[in-house]
């Protein structure tokens, strides 16, 4: 793991996200509430774009009739093929599965985005 | 396995605009059209949630062209049944506004898709609410080119497929030698007074969910009251109703008619062999065990070198790459879902049969 440069902040607005090419990978960067997630574009379900979905705030409701909230403090990514919700943070699937999607450190620098990979 | 010709069963090419559909209908139903839209019907769940996939280029999903390039050339397909989106006729009451507008959407897929690209065929619609127009519908368009199937919906009827109300159009499938493509209806599958056997469904999560329910129902019905008896040519496709359901059907088909053959007496063979020799199943929504040999067990179980075909959904949000069929199937196994069960089926010439002359066949 090394931390390498990617791209200029001006390249990532906010909302935005993009994708970056490192050898035979590609990973994306999300800035979501001023906060940057980077994460691998492959879906562990089926090799999907997952950096290519949408970003949503998952609905979670504690027990059935009970109340539901949406948890906007808290962004996750759906895959673009089959609608399957990650953690931007912790690449973890909010369904209690083990597939995950590969997250990355990232961080924010003299004007330039960088992860570590 | 990369370079092996697909056969795709379920392509959903998408509906004309409003103003391309106006073009093809009379009055009354052009100024209606042209003025409110097309009739809706809704279950009333939350299905935007399934949808596209939401990588595509949505402004391109009209374009034939983008067909080719995102699945056609991207998969090196051979054949791909287009059979459209059909929430506004499924289940729709008017049998004389389904079958304007199923001749309107016939023909505008015959101007429009089917001269883009020779691999493009097309599942004819027909209003099932007027079997005796949907007979000559099936019969003005049989010879056209790239004609390949009629489309059934599955999830929007209140009259089994195994009813005698049918039977006009079983004949003139049978008899013109069009496959009947069965697919969900999901949008509309109210008009049965239930989304479910057990009632309504309060999600789309569940609806789908027990989809196959329907189909289980409809396959007994059609089995159970004769059809391949009285129609043994027909050929019939399971579209996106799922796989693993269908040893359990088998087994408890031939169970019980064992001991009540009787109220089923024109059957000449067991219930399972019809199955085998008229109906096919397609693979997407492939199911997702925890073991994957446990899929090789139930693809055991239906013979299904012979009765699965491979069917993407494309570009729906449950689609299934062809590389999505797990390797433990073998590759003989998985060639013949992805081409040579649907080159039988669907009367194609085989690939050597294509290939020229003292040439080495060209797997791609």
């Amino acid at each position: 793991m090394a931390w390498l440069p990617l791209f200029t902040s001006e390249e990532l607005p906010e909302g935005g996200m993009k994708l970056h090419s490192l050898g035979k990978r590609e990973v994306g960067v999300f800035r979501q509430q001023g906060k940057l997630y980077a994460v691998l574009n492959y879906c562990p379900h089926a090799g999907a774009p997952i950096c290519l979905g949408e970003i949503d705030h998952p609905i979670t409701t504690d027990t059935p009739g009970g109340s539901t909230v949406r948890d906007f403090a808290r962004p996750v990514v759906r895959c673009p093929w089959h609608h399957w919700e990650f953690d931007l943070q912790t690449g973890k699937a909010l369904c209690p599965i083990a597939p995950r999607i590969k997250t990355y450190p990232v961080r924010e620098e003299k004007g330039r985005i960088w992860i570590d990979f | 396995m990369d370079t092996y010709p697909i056969i795709d069963c379920d392509v959903h090419q998408s509906s004309p605009t409003k103003d391309q559909l106006v073009e093809y209908l009379e009055e009354p139903y052009r100024t209606e059209i042209a003025r409110y839209g097309t009739r809706k019907i809704a279950s009333g769940i939350r299905g935007e949630e399934g949808g596209n996939r939401r990588d595509l280029d949505a402004s391109a999903l009209s374009d034939p062209h983008y067909f080719v390039s995102a699945l056609l050339d991207r998969y090196q397909h051979r054949f791909a049944l287009l059979s459209g989106v059909t929430a506004s006729i499924a289940g729709m009451p008017d049998p004389d506004y389904v079958n304007a507008i199923c001749r309107a959407l016939n023909n505008f897929y015959i101007d429009h898709w089917l001269p883009v690209d020779k691999r493009f065929h097309l599942g004819i619609k027909i209003g099932l609410q007027d079997p005796a127009t949907a007979v000559h519908e099936i019969e003005r368009l049989a010879d056209v080119p790239q004609v390949s199937a009629v489309c059934f919906f599955a999830t929007a009827n209140r009259i089994p497929f195994g009813d005698r109300y049918y039977w006009p159009i079983y004949e003139a499938c049978q008899r013109l030698d069009l496959p009947i493509h069965i697919h969900p209806s999901t949008g509309s599958t109210i008009t049965n007074a239930a989304m479910t056997p057990a009632g309504n469904a309060t999600t789309y999560l569940e609806s789908h969910v027990c989809m196959p329910q329907f189909y289980m129902a409809q396959v007994a019905s059609m089995i159970l009251n004769g059809i391949f008896e009285k129609f043994p040519n027909l050929r019939v496709i399971l579209v996106e109703g799922g796989i693993s359901w269908m040893p359990h059907l088998l087994w408890r088909m031939n169970a019980e008619f064992k001991a009540l053959r009787q109220q089923a007496p024109f059957l000449k063979r067991m219930p399972s062999e019809y199955v085998r020799d008229n109906i096919r199943l397609t693979t997407q929504p492939i199911e997702e065990p925890e073991k994957a040999e446990q899929l090789l067990q139930i693809f055991n179980m239906i013979d299904a070198d012979h009765t699965v075909m491979y069917a993407s959904d494309f570009p729906h949000w449950d689609f299934d790459e062809p590389t999505k069929l797990p390797r433990i199937l073998g590759e003989s196994t998985i060639r013949r879902i992805l081409h040579d069960n649907a080159c039988e089926f669907f009367r194609l010439p085989s690939l050597e049969a294509q290939a020229p002359a003292n040439s080495v066949l060209q797997l791609n």
